[in-house]
């Protein structure tokens, strides 16, 4: 079943069109990768869908509900949920607190006022463990290494347990095996939810995607297996070129 | 619980101990002092609430003196009706020749307290839902709420009619609570205050240590994070405002009793600046370290104001700019960095050190 369907999202800054004319669907429980050059407008695609930024046209369904026009945080509470390409994490809390503030089930304000800080932590805390941070729990995130951040936030998607989960750039910073490790677990997520994920490791996007689009000024430029857009043309001078 | 849950609840303890039976005793329970002391016991109360908005929220509140005064307004228009036979005097002199009907209401002692709570909270939510809805932030709602509470003293000093105007509410009555008459200089009474300080407080530290200050403080660092993760931002503001208001309404309220009357000087912005200052020197993370840092800058001024009459706001103001150079948390973030540098964690300090005032 079609999760996502954008289609012809524009967005303009001033003049220059970062998204022109998009259109693509996600299938529930795919994990699609989201390839091109810096510029390409990946990340404000992303931004699009998860409400950052307002599309100047165009239509964004969510399991067909209209959701381009919604606030960010309605979004969240249909099953959004976004990983930043900058790390966005909360530096003054701790690594518990982050993932207890992520676990957000029941985001209302009765519930919040009926629970102590660090139960939802608790009941996630599998989670640490399998991203090699337990031994940090009560570190404040600020302390922590630019790897341990992206392990940080990724865990903290993993507790908002959002049915669409959007990943721009997850690898970024990371050593070979981490990268390695975030492949295994971005393949198991996708039992139980959708991704869009934003990569430049082609050896992790060849490890993890069922489907890649490339896009290039804004608009798709190729749509296939690893196998096609590898021996894609137009991708080609698109890398080469710009 | 975390172990940070655990120091509070120590302190809260040790605060409730000294503050119930340490200080009536040093003061050998004289009725005079413990007036003095139950005043400031009272002011701790708003301390403590601009705390829970400026500290755990980052919304710094500069109108927290107008809802104090709606306290302390409704507290002395219930004292002043039990104290006047029918029609306020004041209102005669004013040619006011019947109750007006937002005075009739104000007979009832259960309707007073509720009033005192709730008006706050309403008049308080009104305001946030108006900015959060919007997505004002940082320094514009210091501005707002400051330009509100100016608008609101001089709108009740015009109706002098109906709220005395300049003069405020003087003459009034004792409160009469389940029949036991209230005098502001008994034991009784300071018993009282504390009682509602130390309750505020345990509440503050449930609060801030509930799921619901930790979204505040995540709020606080980065709003629209919190969003993206599903949390209704303007409504947690929203909340923690009416939240905040109400606490300065029941200071206001106490404040009324301890002094005997109400004035217009309740509401102006040197008090509202005065709560940040106390918030600031306590520490204004902590609801208890804001509490003592209203505790102790008073108990400063009424040493040293009776020996520097004219420049103690001057001292006021030395000490503010002084904590807020050296140090940004207030006592409370000395205590706690040199406690981390005993149990010699190593920390690097919190990234917070820096940021007094919200900067975005
Ligand atoms: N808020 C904004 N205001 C103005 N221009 C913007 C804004 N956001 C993005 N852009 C521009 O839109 C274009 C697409 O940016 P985007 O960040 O989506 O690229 P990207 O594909 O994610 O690239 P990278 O691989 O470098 O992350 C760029 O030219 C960028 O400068
Ligand atoms: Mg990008």
């Amino acid at each position: 079943m079609e999760q996502l369907q954008v289609t012809d999202l524009q967005v303009e800054f001033g003049g220059l069109r970062a998204v022109d004319g998009l259109s693509f669907s996600v299938q529930e429980g795919e994990i699609l990768c989201l390839l091109g050059p810096n510029g390409a407008g990946k990340s404000t695609t992303l931004d699009l869908i998860c409400g950052k930024t307002q599309p100047t046209a165009g239509s964004i369904q969510l399991n067909g509900v209209e959701i381009s026009q919604m606030l960010e945080f309605r979004r969240a509470r249909l099953g959004i949920g976004r990983k930043f390409q900058v790390p966005s994490v909360y530096k003054n809390l701790t690594v518990d607190e982050n993932l207890s503030v992520a676990r957000s089930r029941r985001p209302g304000m009765w519930s919040a006022l009926t629970r102590l800080s660090l139960t939802d932590a608790r009941e996630s805390a599998a989670i640490l463990d399998r991203v090699h941070l337990g031994a940090k729990r009560a570190e404040l995130a600020g302390n922590l290494s630019h790897g341990e951040t992206q392990w940080l936030e990724i865990a903290m998607l993993i507790a908002q347990d959002s049915k669409l989960i959007l990943m721009d750039e997850p690898t970024a910073g990371m050593t070979i095996q981490e990268t390695e490790r975030t492949a295994k677990i971005f393949r198991s997520l996708s039992d139980s939810h959708t991704l869009i994920v934003v990569e430049h490791d082609m050896s992790f996007v060849r490890t993890v995607a069922d489907r890649i689009i490339v896009m290039n000024r804004g608009a798709m430029l190729a749509e296939g297996s690893i196998e096609e857009i590898e021996a894609n043309e137009d991708v080609k001078t698109a890398y080469l070129g710009h | 619980m975390s172990s940070k849950f655990q120091y509070d609840l120590v302190a809260l303890v040790i605060f409730a101990l000294v503050v119930a039976f340490g200080v009536p005793a040093v003061m050998n329970y004289d009725g005079f002092e413990l007036n003095t002391f139950a005043r400031y016991l009272a002011l701790a109360i708003v301390s403590m609430a601009l705390s829970l908005s400026w500290g755990t929220a980052g919304l710094l509140n500069l109108g927290q003196a107008a809802t104090f005064g709606m306290g302390s307004y409704a507290m002395a228009m219930h004292l002043k009706l039990r104290a006047s036979d029918g029609l306020p005097d004041f209102m005669a002199w004013n040619n006011v020749e019947t109750l007006p009907w937002v005075w009739v209401p104000f007979e009832s002692l259960t309707f007073t307290l509720l009033a005192g709570l709730l008006v706050p909270a309403f008049i308080g939510g009104l305001i946030a839902i108006f900015m959060f809805r919007a997505r004002i932030a940082g320094v514009f709602v210091a501005i707002i709420t400051l330009a509100f509470l100016v608008a609101f003293q001089l709108l009740f000093i015009n109706q002098q009619g109906h709220t005395g105007g300049q003069n405020g509410l003087t003459g009034l009555a004792q409160m009469s609570l389940f029949g036991w008459i209230v005098d502001p200089y008994s034991m009784g009474f300071y018993n009282l205050v504390a009682g509602c300080l130390v309750v505020a407080l345990a509440f503050g530290v449930y609060l801030t240590h509930s799921k619901f200050g930790l979204i505040l403080r995540a709020i606080r660092e980065d709003a629209d994070r919190a969003r993206f993760f599903g949390y209704n931002v303007a409504n947690y503001q929203t909340l923690v405002f009416c939240i905040s208001a109400a606490l300065a309404g029941w200071a206001g309220m106490l404040y009324t009793l301890v002094l005997e009357f109400a004035s217009p000087t309740y509401m102006s912005v040197s008090f509202s600046l005065a709560i940040v200052i106390w918030c600031a020197v306590g520490g204004r993370e902590s609801v208890i370290a804001a509490a003592f840092g209203a505790i102790v800058v008073n108990m400063l001024e009424g040493r040293l104001s009776d020996v520097f009459v004219e420049g103690w706001h001057l001292i006021l103001g030395v000490i503010f700019v002084l904590v807020v150079m050296f140090m940004p948390r207030g006592i409370y973030g000395l205590l706690s960095e040199s406690l981390q540098k005993l149990r010699g964690i190593g920390r690097p300090r919190d990234h917070r050190d820096a940021e007094t005032f919200p900067n975005t």
